[in-house]
């Protein structure tokens, strides 16, 4: 029976680093965003970062864990050239949070760590950045109760929505993620170690639950992933792997959650996405597809439910859900880059839903809307006249003059071509300049035509 | 309690020290004898005691999350240098 | 002089500092061939400072020379706690111990000899040059700060030395130099800056001729310091009276001519004194002690792997072999011993053995000297079982002789609780100390019974 659990590693979005004042910022140059105590000079010492702790705990908090309500650092020692100290500050002995739940998946741990540095290898010796080094990580640790690559992987991206609802982790910084993959199907169990970015682990999980069916693992073995060649490899078995030798973190005193801090920050968790989800769905009467592309990203549905206010939600949901979001991809722009005001967006749809202007109208001026800046669809619509013309005389008009215009399609409709009409109507369109409401234009034209 | 050479071996590798048999053979009565007075903790009973792993209770310590930018360079005491790097030995 | 008097005189212009500076520098060179107090000396610094002053003499220290252990970061000057790991090291920041005693107008002289990391009591494991003792040159000034006390006891120059106690450095070489000393409570002085031996035992304080000179300038240099996440933010108690003192009758099993000197001078002291017990820390305090202590150690040491600062590594080996050779080649024997032992009581299997029961242990030992401190103010006890050995001594012990001679000093140390050596006397004209120890914070009972000495 296949089991598969998830040791993740995600960078904190805080401003500062977890034990010293460095900026987190991803720079170009290396060593630039280091100090005495991220590079672990000798006689510096470590000062815990309020911020990454409360978000350490809001995550555990919104995972369901039991909190340690006292709960300390320890040294994790092994050498290697990216540990400014040759031992990690880590919470092995005290993680936040125990015992939680997510989709239906145990938690076993969430706790709070400092990364190390980046190396880069250089064939007969290496580059260390100690940029990296010190940044907040919280390690979120499942039990193996994954049953399918795709289960773990649909996990992962739901995780991942909520953690950037909880705003604590910037969904975009790919790099910020890590993960250490344990999978057994019918053999032994396999570790892979260290995949870095979303679409790494989720191929690393289809590859090797593909490969592992191919090849059952008769011992236990650790490997890595390759991300060139999109494979897991066997990784030299090491002798047995040195002994951590925890002792406490003197230099960091310990921390006792009080009932308040709790509340505060149990109070500050958003809806997240599955409870949106299922509001949308009740709420707004929307489909399925459409809740969960909005409970997805919290901006766009952060903007329906503006919208949703004053306009239709079914309106609503047909122009923001699918139109924009389809606009949006084909410019490739993303809803952050677009920075679509929500007055304007009522204020357009607001007009279609009041009949005053065309479906085309619409369109049109909502991809306006996310290419250009300070755009009001309110005003340019007036500026150009863009307002649906519902009068029957007007409209008659251009309906005679296209009528005029284009005699051959005309005759082909007259002799049962139903499609040679939307060539007339087309026509009308163009003389309108498109605010002909086309409704009427077709009723009127059918009038004349049958005269 | 004793350490043995195996032990004694296991732990230098861990903490990276080179022991010739010289070494070992001149550490090993001398790493016992210290065991011995270390053991001797074992008459004192200490069942459900908490540890105090400071002498003096501190706790909650925390600061801003407030960047603060170090104008020092961290590379100006080291020649193993390239491009702004740290050069290190081969870690693979 | 005493340091308040000097200081005085600086800031009246009747002394210049630069003129004391030039000249206790210019006596450091003449005698550190001789004695090796000194790892570096900060000529450039300290004339700079004493200029300052002169120019403008301000500040509680205006004008004074301090000495720093070789363990606390100055920025800019070799530090290199007395090991060759680290020789050429110049940090990028300063201790904020130096910082608040620079802001006070101290003048910084240089960079003292201790044993490597602060391992030992003799100041016997230094990669820099035995310490001698001047009363007797053929013995040794005591550890690990030997430097310190060494030079403080030589020179008649105003002058601190700004010492390091573990288990008992800072006591211990002024027992064996005839010079006081305080160890303050653990968190009152900031660690921000000291290189660590162990950080749930590492205090800094002040080593001086005069009690006096003690008080003026922990002063200075204790205080909250945020970038200390242990740094207490209470100040010392307010309370100096002592009515009551304890004498530790454990501690007595000593040479009878070292217990009568201090039975003599608690006489003289016109102070009530019983004896009390101390049973469990007696026993138990120095094996704790050296567990915790050597299990931190091999923690912190593990940094000095040949990259960043010191020694640097061959980068044309892998990784383990590169750490592992400049290790070996630049860590001296006691070094060695105190990283194995304190990696082996943190491994897995003897974790709980060792390390889990030493912080047990640990609590009892509070408890014990909390109880005694709810009746006494003071207890008291010779600070050093011996007086100071020759080298020729020394070189005969083994590593546990070594370490059985903390046996009165770990207690307090441990405990976290300040305790102070002054002379007692002399034993065959070889200074004996005695040491009070005083409850958490409270450092003026511990001076008020200093100075009346």
């Amino acid at each position: 029976m296949t089991k598969i659990g998830l040791e993740i590693h995600l960078q904190l979005n805080t401003l500062s680093k977890v034990f010293c004042s460095c900026s987190t910022k991803q720079v170009e140059t290396p060593n630039s965003n280091v100090c005495e105590i991220c590079c672990g000079f000798p006689g510096s010492k470590p000062v815990l970062n309020k911020e990454a702790f409360e978000k350490a705990l809001k995550i555990a908090l919104a995972l369901d864990c039991k909190i340690n309500r006292v709960t300390f650092f320890s040294r994790k020692c092994y050498f290697y050239p990216d540990l400014p100290k040759n031992f990690q500050i880590t919470q092995y002995e005290s993680p936040i949070g125990i015992n939680g739940k997510f989709r239906g998946i145990r938690i076993r741990r969430v706790h709070l760590e400092e990364d190390p540095g980046a190396l880069v290898h250089k064939g007969s010796y290496c580059l260390v950045d100690y940029n990296r080094s010190g940044i907040p990580l919280v390690e979120i640790v499942t039990e193996p109760d994954f049953k399918t690559a795709k289960e773990a992987r649909e996990f992962l991206r739901e995780l991942i929505t909520d953690l950037s609802y909880l705003d604590v982790y910037d969904k975009k910084s790919d790099f910020g993620l890590k993960a250490d993959l344990n999978i057994s199907t019918t053999g032994a169990k396999v570790e892979i170690k260290n995949v870095n970015g979303l679409k790494d682990i989720e191929d690393a999980l289809t590859y090797e639950e593909e490969r592992q069916s191919r090849e059952v693992p008769k011992n236990s073995e650790t490997r890595g992933w390759n991300a060139e060649r999109r494979i897991t490899v066997l990784q030299r078995t090491k002798e047995s792997e040195d002994d951590y030798g925890y002792i406490t973190e003197t230099d960091l005193p310990v921390i006792e959650v009080s009932d308040k801090l709790l509340k505060v920050i149990k109070d500050s968790i958003p809806e997240l996405s599955k409870e949106k989800l299922t509001r949308f769905t009740s709420q707004y009467k929307l489909s399925d597809k459409d809740a969960k592309v909005l409970s997805n990203n919290k901006r766009l549905s952060e903007l329906f439910e503006k919208v949703a206010k004053q306009v239709d939600p079914e309106i609503a949901a047909k122009w923001i859900i699918r139109d924009l979001v389809n606009q949006l991809n084909y410019h490739k722009k993303t809803l952050d880059q677009a920075n679509i005001k929500p007055e304007y967006m009522i204020d357009l749809l607001k007009l279609f839903e009041g009949k005053n202007i065309t479906d085309n109208t619409t369109k049109q001026v909502m991809i306006k809307l996310i290419k250009e800046k300070n755009f009001s669809p309110k005003e340019y619509i007036e500026k150009n006249n863009l307002i649906m013309q519902s009068s029957n005389s007007k409209i008659e008009e251009w309906c005679e003059q296209a009528v005029k215009d284009c005699p051959q399609a005309v005759e082909d409709y007259k002799n049962g071509n139903e499609k040679s009409l939307n060539f007339v109507v087309g026509k009308v369109m163009q003389l309108s300049n498109k605010t002909a409401n086309p409704d009427i234009v077709r009723k009127i034209l059918v009038k004349l035509i049958r005269k | 309690m004793k350490i043995d050479r195996k032990i004694l071996q296991s732990v230098a590798s861990n903490a990276r020290l080179k022991l010739s048999k010289k070494e070992e053979d001149e550490l090993l009565p001398q790493l016992n004898e210290v065991l011995e007075i270390f053991s001797g903790l074992n008459n004192l009973k200490t069942d459900g005691i908490k540890p105090s792993f400071q002498p003096v209770e501190v706790k909650n310590i925390f600061r801003e999350d407030k960047v603060n930018k170090c104008e020092e360079d961290m590379l100006q005491n080291v020649k193993n240098k390239e491009d702004r790097y740290f050069k290190g030995p081969k870690a693979i | 002089m005493k340091a308040k008097e000097y200081v005085e005189k600086v800031k009246s212009r009747e002394i210049s500092a630069v003129k004391t500076t030039k000249g206790i520098l210019n006596e450091i060179k003449k005698i550190n061939g001789t004695y090796s107090f000194f790892n570096a000396i900060s000529e450039n610094l300290a004339l700079e400072l004493a200029e300052r002053i002169d120019k403008n003499p301000k500040g509680k220290l205006a004008g004074l020379p301090i000495s720093i252990k070789d363990d606390l970061c100055v920025k800019g000057v070799e530090t290199t706690c007395s090991s060759n790991i680290l020789k050429g090291y110049r940090p990028p920041f300063n201790a904020t111990l130096v910082n608040n005693l620079i802001r006070e107008g101290a003048v910084i002289i240089g960079k003292t000899n201790q044993d490597a990391f602060g391992f030992g009591s003799f100041n016997v494991n230094t990669d820099m040059g035995i310490p001698k003792n001047p009363v007797d040159k053929s013995r040794v000034t005591g550890g690990s700060s030997g430097g310190a006390a060494g030079f403080t006891a030589l020179t008649e120059f105003p002058h601190v030395a700004v010492g390091e106690s573990t288990g008992g450095s800072i006591v211990a070489p002024c027992s064996f130099c005839g010079v006081s000393g305080v160890s303050p409570t653990y968190g009152l002085v900031s660690r921000y800056g000291l290189i660590d031996y162990a950080n749930s035992l590492d205090k800094l304080g002040p080593i001086a001729k005069y009690v006096e000179d003690l008080e003026l300038v922990l002063d200075v240099i204790k205080g909250y310091d945020f970038k200390d996440s242990t740094s207490l933010k209470q100040d010392i108690i307010k309370e100096k009276e002592v009515k009551k003192v304890g004498l530790i009758k454990e501690t007595l099993d000593v040479d009878p001519k070292i217990k009568d000197i201090i039975l003599k001078k608690l006489d003289e002291m016109n102070v009530e004194y019983e004896k009390v017990s101390l049973p469990k820390t007696s026993k138990y305090a120095l094996p704790s002690y050296y567990i915790i202590a050597m299990a931190e150690a091999s923690t912190n040491l593990a940094k000095y792997c040949g990259m960043r600062y010191g020694q640097e590594g061959k980068v044309n080996l892998p990784f383990n072999e590169s750490f592992s050779e400049v290790r070996t080649k630049n860590f001296n024997k006691e070094v060695k011993r105190r990283i194995i032992l304190g990696t082996f009581t943190r491994m897995a299997g003897y974790r709980d053995a060792f390390y889990l029961k030493a912080m047990k242990v640990r609590t009892l030992v509070i408890e014990e000297y909390k109880d005694l401190f709810k009746k006494y103010d003071l207890l008291v006890s010779p600070t050093m079982p011996i007086v100071a050995p020759k080298l020729s001594e020394v070189n005969k012990l083994k590593p546990r002789d070594h370490y059985m001679m903390d046996v009165m000093t770990v207690g307090p140390n441990l405990a976290g609780i300040p305790h102070m050596s002054v002379n007692a006397g002399f034993y065959d004209k070889l200074p004996v100390g005695i040491m009070f120890t005083a409850n958490h914070l409270n450092e003026k009972r511990l001076f008020q019974v200093g100075k009346g000495l």
